[in-house]
Parts: structure tokens; sequence; C-alpha cells
């Protein structure tokens, strides 16, 4: 299993973590190797005495695609293994225009090495969603070598987790929306402030934000400028940002909120999707990239984040127990259906199997 | 649309927000906060484009000039910065001569800048007229009459632009005087800094030289210790033939030693065969009882005897058994080494010599166990020491007769007529009373 580093709550480092986990079970030998790795119980190897490990043309190396890294990509055209590209997207560069050039080089250095990868014919690409395959098949890669595996996560410690509220406003019945991610411009934050600004019109005054997520210092710019726009907006005192929540907080959170309002512009797959639809927290959402793919209409899914519809769709919400109910519902069944930790152990199980039947 | 129940539950829900949605929009448009410093709400980026301000007077606009008009021009009427053609397309129109009203009308009423949709107030009249003025001959006659009807403006304008181009060239004057003064300020900073250089340099430059003479110095030591260091071998020879030497020495001391040793172990050999022959030692003792009783008739016990030649120290051994406080003197070293091992009192010298340093009138009596010297002078000198350290009526006893009976000895030590006479003319008186046969016996007078 190679990855660039693994450290605890990252989504990429939960899935390679979960993929290892469940491969020891089908009686597999996993190693892991990364660049750098914190807080982990589990040795992890430096990624060049990778080549020492693999002993047979049987053996498989999963290369964990999540950024523009070289090595991998040397690695994986010399190597006489098995190949599966487990790829969690990378968002386009033109997010981050105008707000950090290195954002703009690292995505663009990552995305570049699309078409090598595709042109590669690895055994397997395992995406997180069809929309993740997409990039590959648009670039060549065959159909038949792709397959689609949602990533493992730790939503089912979340579920366990006891609710922790005292980082939260107090329940006083005003509308709450929240949003949980990391804050960039793919996320889409400008619109989400937008739609707060219409909630305080149209809903109520007391409408706030719950944003749990953190800016990257790198994206300092962003950050000023969507401070300048919530005092724009006049929602100053309405939004609440928790940078480094615990799970007990964001249980608390969901559990806390009208809705999970997505209105982000570019998603592998959206993990607080499946976090929301596990804990029955109803999702106002952008119908965008990976997202109706995840959300299979569990949701109400628009294709403009116009900030009226969706204060509207709070309103709606907060008036509507059926309409609450229903979404709720929708969601627990489709995380069940799709994403509770047994149906991806099962999902990896078929994936390797497809594996053994790709021929040499 | 979906046959799903659920689906169109949520399709009728959705199309029904969506008014709500539209309703609500116009009821209550977004709000829309004036921050400190800024006319309207503004959003700006980190590009500096005020993306919010959506009304404009065109005399804010036509401040600039040439490029930096049509960038601010992009910038506030299409909310971008100018791609390089577009600017170019504009820049090129002012070189001919155009308006900047016609420039910010193509900026403003392009596709792009209605989408946009920034308002410049007393822009589209002036862009009409100047779109007009490309009409054929309509156009050229309405120039004219704009021109003429705008001569007393361009007179006023002319009158300001030389008024504010000559206080412009003031300005450049001054600014040239200054730059010409701060220039000046700089060539002698310059020189100043030359010249610093320049002494550095020649200091570094002395310093190299005195460098290079200790070098040179260094290298002559260098050669002499390497000559040196080539001399080892010739000096490594000479160690070598001196160690050599000094074992060959040392095995000399050696064999000399060993010549010694035997030497001396045959000189015991001999003097145990002399002394220790049974004749030899029947014969000491008579005489030695003889002496004895000469002596104890006229010296009583404890006197001071000294006994000259006492050789392995029998006659004091005897004296010393009958009480007599005797000292021997011996020159020959086996024998006084023989005396002392039988811890007895002996000196290893020349007896007479010894006898030299003798004090005055110290002595009861001294015996010659050895006999006197023989020559002359020696033998004068030694009676006189005789007599000086004996005590007045001490005594002397003298041997007179070769005792050895292996006749190993050379010569015999001298007759008792000469030593009697020798004796009797050195201040002793004779007494010839014991009726020693082998000795002179005299008492100092």
């Amino acid at each position: 299993m190679l990855l660039p580093g693994l450290a605890p709550y990252d989504a990429v480092s939960n899935d390679a973590l979960g993929m290892t986990a469940a491969l020891r079970t089908f009686g597999h030998d996993v190693v892991l190797f990364a660049l750098h790795a914190k807080d982990i119980d589990e040795p992890v190897q430096p990624p060049e005495t990778i080549e020492r490990w693999i002993e047979s043309p049987d053996d498989v190396v999963i290369y964990h695609y999540c950024t523009g890294w070289d090595f991998p990509l040397q690695l994986l055209r010399r190597l006489k293994a098995r190949r599966v590209l487990r790829y969690h997207n990378i968002t386009p560069p033109e997010f981050f225009e105008g707000w950090s050039a290195g954002y703009v080089a690292a995505c663009a250095d990552g995305r570049a090495q699309l078409d090598a990868y595709a042109a590669m014919q690895c055994e397997l690409y395992l995406g997180d969603s069809p929309f993740n395959n997409r990039d590959f098949v648009e670039r060549g890669a065959d159909p038949a070598r792709c397959a689609v595996l949602p990533p493992f996560h730790h939503v089912e410690r979340l579920l366990a987790a006891q609710p922790d509220t005292r980082r939260l406003p107090d329940t006083d019945g005003a509308p709450t929306l929240l949003m949980v991610g990391r804050i960039a411009p793919s996320k889409n934050d400008f619109a989400l402030i937008d739609a707060l600004a219409a909630c305080r019109e149209t809903v109520d005054p007391r409408a706030r934000l719950l944003r749990v997520g953190k800016l990257d210092p790198n994206l300092a710019t962003y950050g000023i400028a969507m401070r300048e726009h919530i005092r724009v907006r006049d929602v100053e005192h309405n939004v609440i940002t928790l940078e480094d929540a615990s799970g007990a907080e964001l249980r608390a959170a969901y559990a806390a909120a009208d809705a999970l309002v997505m209105l982000s512009a570019h998603e592998g797959f959206c993990v607080p999707l499946i976090e929301a639809m596990a804990l029955g927290t109803p999702i106002v959402s952008l119908g965008s990239s990976a997202i109706p793919w995840t959300l299979q209409g569990a949701g109400l899914v628009w294709d403009e984040a116009d900030p009226h519809v969706i204060a509207a769709s709070i309103a709606r919400l907060r008036g509507d127990p059926d309409l609450r109910a229903s979404l709720s519902d929708l969601g627990m069944e489709r995380y069940r259906s799709a994403f509770a930790p047994a149906v991806l152990i099962e999902g990896l199980r078929e994936a390797m199997a497809r594996l053994d039947a790709v021929p040499a | 649309m979906s046959s799903d129940p659920t689906d169109e539950y949520l399709e009728r829900v959705k199309a029904e927000i969506r008014a709500e949605a539209d309703a609500a929009r116009l009821r209550k448009p977004l709000p829309r906060k004036a921050l400190p410093g800024s006319s309207a709400g503004e959003t700006v980026r980190n590009d500096g484009i005020d993306r919010g301000r959506l009304d404009y007077a065109i005399g804010e606009l036509t401040g600039l000039q040439y490029a930096a008009f049509v960038d601010n021009a992009f910038r506030v009427l299409l909310k971008r910065p100018a791609d390089e053609p577009g600017k170019d397309r504009q820049l090129r129109l002012l070189a001919v001569g155009a308006s900047k009203a016609e420039v910010l009308g193509n900026l403003r009423y392009s596709s792009e800048g209605r989408r946009v949709g920034v308002r410049v107030r007393g822009l589209l009249p002036r862009y009409a007229l100047a779109k007009l003025v490309h009409v054929p001959i309509i156009g050229y006659l309405l120039e004219w009459l704009l021109a003429l009807a705008a001569v007393p403006l361009l007179l006023r304008h002319q009158r300001g632009a030389d008024t504010q181009n000559a206080a412009r060239f003031d300005d450049v004057a001054a600014q040239l005087m200054r730059r010409a003064e701060e220039q000046q300020a700089l060539a002698a900073r310059l020189d100043q800094v030359q010249r610093q250089i320049d002494e550095t340099r020649a200091q570094f430059a002395a310093r190299a030289e005195a460098l290079e003479q200790r070098a040179a110095t260094l290298e002559l030591r260098t050669q002499a210790l390497s000559d040196s260091i080539g001399d080892l071998p010739d000096l490594r020879h000479h160690i070598l033939a001196v160690n050599h030497w000094s074992v060959s020495l040392q095995q000399s001391f050696a064999e000399i030693d060993d010549a010694a040793t035997a030497g001396a172990e045959r000189a015991q050999s001999l003097i145990a065969a002399m002394y220790g022959a049974p004749d030899a030692l029947a014969d000491r003792e008579a005489r030695g009882a003889r002496w004895l009783a000469a002596l104890q008739a006229r010296a009583s016990a404890p006197a001071r005897v000294l006994d000259l030649g006492s050789g392995d120290g029998d006659w004091i051994a005897r004296l010393g058994a009958h009480g007599y406080d005797a000292v021997g003197v011996e020159s020959n070293k086996f024998l006084g080494a023989r005396a002392r091992e039988r811890a007895l009192t002996v000196v290893v010298d020349e007896p007479f010599t010894w006898l030299a340093r003798c004090a005055d009138e110290d002595l009861d009596v001294i015996t010659c166990s050895g006999g006197l010297p023989r020559n002359d002078d020696a033998l004068v000198d030694a009676l006189a020491h005789l007599r000086r350290a004996l005590k007045p009526g001490g005594w002397l006893m003298i041997d007179c007769i070769q005792t050895q009976p292996t006749g190993v000895l050379p010569e015999p030590r001298g007759d008792v007529a000469r030593t009697s006479r020798a004796v009797a003319a050195s201040g002793f008186s004779l007494d010839a009373s014991a009726s020693l046969a082998d000795a002179v016996l005299a008492q100092r007078r």
C-alpha cells in the first residue's frame, strides 16, 4: 500500500488503513509505504524500499493517487507486479487561480500525471466514484480495468461518539446550516455565505452557519476574502468556525444542524455526505462532480448554488417534518446499502477478484 | 421524470422551493454592507479589482493617460485585467487619435461589457458622437463643426497644457538638478570608495609580499631540514658504528672484569696457599708469641699499637686478644679483605704514606710487620715519621726477616744490623734485651 503520507483524520489515510485491515482479513500480507507517517499505530516503510518487498509478479501494489508525485509514476512503469491505482481525485488548478500559485502548480502537476497513468494500463483503476474513474477512461484507460469502491471511513466511530456541544452555540431553535470540509476555493464558501445571508433575510435573522474545517495557511488570501465577504453580507455574528473539531463535537454539530449544506464545486466522493446520511441529517447540496452519485437522491440536490433556493430549502426542512424524515430515512438507507463497512469490505473483495481476472 | 414515488415527491417539493426562492429574491435581495473606506459594499479580491462597484462618472475614468488609462478601463468596465490583444487594440486607437470616450465605449458596449453591466454616467452620448464622426461625409462635417465649436475649449486646454508643460518642465528641471547633485555626491563617494579600494589593494600587496618572503624563508628552512634529513643515513651509519664500538667496549670491560676476577681468585688462592701452609702457620705462631712476650714486658695493655704491613692481621689479632688497641695498615687489598673478614681494624693503604698522616706523639707502640722501605730516602722519611708518631718512650718493633717459606715474594725485607743502625741514628735507643733474632726493638728517646 503506497501513499504520500499517513495522518489521523485524513480521508486518504483512513481509506488506506481500512483497505489494509480488510485485505489482511482476506489473508493477504500487507505492508504500508509512505514518505511520512504521524500518530499511526502501524509500521510504515520508506517508499524507496518497496521493490525489495516485491517477490513475485502476483504481488500487488496499491498506490493512493491524490497528488503529484514522480516516484510512483516511475515505479509503476518498471514494476514487475500487479498495479492498482486507487484514485481520490485532484482538484482542478483553476479553482485556485488568483488565490495560491503554489496550489495551482501542485494541482496542475498532479493532474498532469493522469495521462501517464491512463497510458500505463494498470491492472485495476479503483476510483472512489464513477466521476473519478472518468478521468482515466477519458484518457484511454480500458473501462474493463476500472472499478468503483467508495473510500473506507470512520463514520462508525462518529456514530459511537457521545456528542460534545460545549463549543457549539446554544440550541435556541435558530436555523443552523452546517458545512464540513477544509476551507478552500473549491468548497464554494462564498455561495454558502450568501445562502446564510439569504436565510437571515427570509427565514430567521438568527440563522447561523457552523463551518467545520481548517484553512491552509497557504490559502490565507482566500481566508481574507472570505472574511471580507462575511462582513459585506453582514453575517459576522452568524458564522461559527470550528477548526479542529473532535469526533464528539462533529457528532454534536450534525445533530444540531437543520441540514448539511454542501455547495462544493468539486468532489471526488465527499465523505461529509455519508457522515450526514449515517447520522440522519438532511442534506441540501449543489449537484456537482461526484455529489449526485454519492447521494443517489438522498437529499435536496440543486443545479445552481442559488442562495435564495438554499435558504428556501432550509425553510422547507424546518417547516415540513415529513420531508425531513423522508430525507433522513433515504440518507440512512443509502449509507447502509452502499457505504457501511461490511459493504465496503465486500466491494474490496470483488475488486480483488477482478484484479485476479485481469490477464498478465 | 422518474417513476419512483419518492423521486416524484422530491421533485414536487423542489419545484415549490424554487417558487418560494424566486419570490423571496424579489422581496428580499441579498444585503450588501458598505465597509469603511468604500462607497458601497465591495468585494475586492487580491487582484485589486472592485467587483462590487457598478456605477461611475465618466470623469473618474478619463484622468489617466495611455496604458494606465486602458488598464484601468478594463478593470473597471470588464472587471478583469486587460488581455494583451485587447489592450493593444485600444492603445492603437488612441495612437491614431481616437478619444478616450471611444475607447471606454468600445469596452462598455462590447458583449462582455454588457454582461458585466457597469454604468458610466455621461459615456453614451460621447461614445455615440465618437462613432458618428466615422460616418463618411456627415461624420467629416460633424467633426469640423465639433472642432470649430471646441476651438475656445481647445485654446483653453492648450494654454492650460502650456502652463502644465511649463510647470512640468520646471519640475523636471528641478528633478534633474537634484539628480545631478545626487550624481555628483555619488561620484565623490565613488572616488572615495575607489581610493579606499586602492589603499586596501596596496596593503594587500604589501602583505602578499611579506607573505612571499616568509614563504621563501620557510622554503629555505625546509630545504635545510631536508638536507639534514638527507644526512640521516650517514648519521645512522655513525650511530650504528658507535653502537658497535660501545658493544665492543662493554665486551672488553667484561673481559677485564673477568680477568680481574680471575686474578683476584688466583691471588686469593696464592695468599691462601702462602698463609695457610702448615709450616708457615707454625712459624708465624712462634714469632708472634716471641714478639708478644717482648712487647708485654715493655708496654702493657691497653696500649695503642699501630702495625704497618699487617698482612692478613694475624699479629694485630694476637695483640687485640691480649687487650691491646691494635690497628693495622696493609697495602694488599686481598690481605686487607681477609683481615676485615676477621673483624679486625685494618686500613688498606700504603703503610708509610698513611703513617705520615698520623698525629704527633699519638701512639704507644708501632710494629712494622712488613719491614721498612728499602730506598734510603724513603727509609729516612719513614724513621722520621715513626719517631714523630710515637709518644716519648714509645716502642718500635721492626720485622727484618722474610718469613714466607715458599719464597714467593721477590726479596727479603733487610737485615737486623743495618736496621738497627738506622733506627739508632733516628732518635731511638735500641733494646737488645729481648733477644729477638728476626726483629729490632727500640724505644723513642
